[in-house]
């Protein structure tokens, strides 16, 4: 397990331009270290999602760099899984729950049969579906299918998991339930998370540093600690007085910048709609 | 499953008596030769083909299909994924894919002829060509829109273009792969039954058209009730194991996420 001061992700001066022309993500550079709960906040169809693919390299750069452990990446590396906001689109409806978490362990070779059955079990009871193992993805709640793409990420034992609004189409109080889930795995599995939202609190809640983006083309506006206590509690992190202070600071940032951004952009050109068609498709 | 056999629909059963029953009625009123009545029919169609006739005359009609329409899916399948899946691919073929399909089958029937003779390879090739077609654009519909999340999924956890292939959008493709080869077997059936009218000395086509010439008129509409039950088998058959193969797609879909 790695040392957790150490930088485990180093996304240096990322740019994405589409074919098109269009210019999703202008520069980003941002680091995630080791164990560490990092959000990357920014308004809707800010490029976010064109990032984190970018990131985890189903797209590639047009400009600057990705690094994993200070090696760059290329094709999406097995330390890393992204967990998509469409969970019915992402999982495999032929399969049953154990089907689905066992599908991508089938591609590593250095675990025995035994252990990928261990792992699978594993990480189905740690999201708390266990009676639920032999369902259908479709037989299941929003929640629950979004805790079986989460299972499967877990059982492949990624360093990292990038979360893509994981928890954007489902209920406030199973978005709660879930948004402890991810704290309680990383600690579990000492997995470090990346995740991508446009819910502010959210970010807050679960952050343990937060990347507030602008509008697109998008840069990263302000790297902002979270000294919030730990454990983090749906009820008392909430209603820390500092917890209060960081959202009404993000939510100036954001509300703030949006205006410049937009005068500029009848200034230059008419990019920012099609950004928000190209990069982010699903919000 | 009821949708699927009708069982214990009353209604429809009704109709069917009251068809038939209509059908014998008027054939006794009018003596007619061309229409006989209904129980004449019947008492051919079970003299005819619980005989040696069904073993002469259907089992190679069946028996063409079955390889005409096994080599159709064969084909239609492996090359409506690897369309569907390749966007280059799919740009390079769909123009001559959508004109060569608007050929209605059955006027392929005399190249074949020209081309291999009238032997049982005839028939099977004519049948395949037929019935590929629809099996081949569903399966390049459905390789196309397998869901770019789960394409993204299946590169992250480091599989393949092969394993792609296999494992997540011939599976993703399975509801219109069915839904090609359902049409696909109604096409076959279309396709033997007129193949063999036209260049045949035996199965079902030749047997309808021979009963017609020789004035054999209840043993020609047993031949077409036989091709109805035939049919009707089949397709059931067919729709059967569609569900029980594709139990996951109609669950899927009966229950709106």
């Amino acid at each position: 397990m790695s040392n957790p001061s150490e930088i485990l992700l180093d996304v240096n001066g990322l740019q994405k331009r589409y074919a098109d022309g269009t210019l999703a993500v202008q520069e980003i550079t941002l680091n995630v270290r080791a164990r560490e709960f990092v959000s990357i906040v920014g308004p809707s169809g800010c490029g976010k999602t064109t990032l984190l693919k970018t990131i985890c390299a189903l797209l590639a750069p047009t400009k600057g760099s990705v690094k994993l452990h200070g090696t760059l990446i290329t094709e999406p590396p097995p330390q890393m899984v992204l967990v998509f906001q469409d969970y019915a689109r992402s999982l495999f409806p032929w399969l049953t729950v154990t089907g689905n978490v066992m599908f991508p362990l089938r591609k590593r070779k250095d675990m025995t049969q035994a252990e990928k059955e261990t792992a699978s079990q594993r990480a189905i009871e740690a999201v708390g579906l266990t009676k639920f193992a032999k369902h259908y993805p479709w037989q299941l709640s929003g929640g629950m299918q979004q805790r079986v793409a989460i299972a499967r990420a877990v059982a492949f034992r990624p360093e990292i998991l990038l979360l893509d609004e994981p928890f954007a189409s489902v209920d406030a109080l199973t978005r709660a339930d879930l948004e402890d889930l991810t704290l309680q795995l990383r600690d579990e599995f000492g997995i470090t998370m990346l995740l991508v939202t446009h819910d502010i609190d959210e970010a807050v809640y679960l952050s343990d540093r937060v990347f507030v983006l602008s509008t697109p083309p998008s840069t990263v506006l302000e790297e902002i600690p979270i000294l919030l206590s730990q454990p983090r509690d749906q009820v008392a992190t909430r209603s820390e007085p500092g917890f209060l202070q960081l959202r009404n600071h993000i939510h100036g940032l954001i509300g703030k910048k949006k205006e410049d951004n937009s005068k500029r952009f009848i200034l230059d050109s008419p990019i920012p709609r099609s950004v928000e068609l190209e990069g982010d498709p699903v919000s | 499953m009821n949708k699927v056999f009708n069982r214990g629909n009353a209604a429809g059963i009704i109709t069917v008596i009251v068809l038939l029953l209509l059908w014998q009625v008027i054939a006794m009123w009018k003596q007619t030769v061309y229409v006989p009545p209904v129980s004449t029919i019947f008492l051919t169609f079970l003299k005819e083909w619980f005989s040696p006739t069904f073993g002469q005359q259907a089992v190679p009609s069946l028996y063409r299909m079955a390889v005409g329409y096994f080599f159709a899916s064969l084909i239609g399948i492996a090359i409506g994924i690897v369309i569907g899946s390749f966007k280059r691919i799919y740009q390079l073929l769909d123009p001559v894919l959508q004109f060569w399909r608007a050929i209605p089958a059955t006027a392929i029937i005399p190249v074949g002829i020209l081309l291999i003779g009238i032997g049982d390879q005839m028939k099977m090739v004519v049948i395949c060509f037929g019935a590929m077609w629809p099996i081949l654009i569903n399966t390049a519909d459905g390789a196309r829109l397998v869901p770019t999340e789960r394409l993204d999924t299946a590169r992250i956890f480091g599989l393949t273009p092969i394993e792609t292939l296999l494992r997540v959008i011939l599976p993703s493709a399975t509801p219109m792969i069915a839904a090609g080869m359902r049409t696909g077997l109604s096409i076959a059936f279309i396709m033997i039954v007129v193949s063999e009218m036209i260049g045949s000395t035996d199965g079902l086509g030749y047997y309808i058209l021979q009963a017609q010439r020789t004035f054999a008129i209840p043993e020609m509409y047993g031949g077409i009730l036989l091709l109805a039950i035939l049919g009707y088998l089949l397709n059931t058959g067919f729709v059967w194991a569609e569900h029980k193969v594709l139990a996951w797609h109609y669950g899927q879909t009966a229950r709106p996420v």
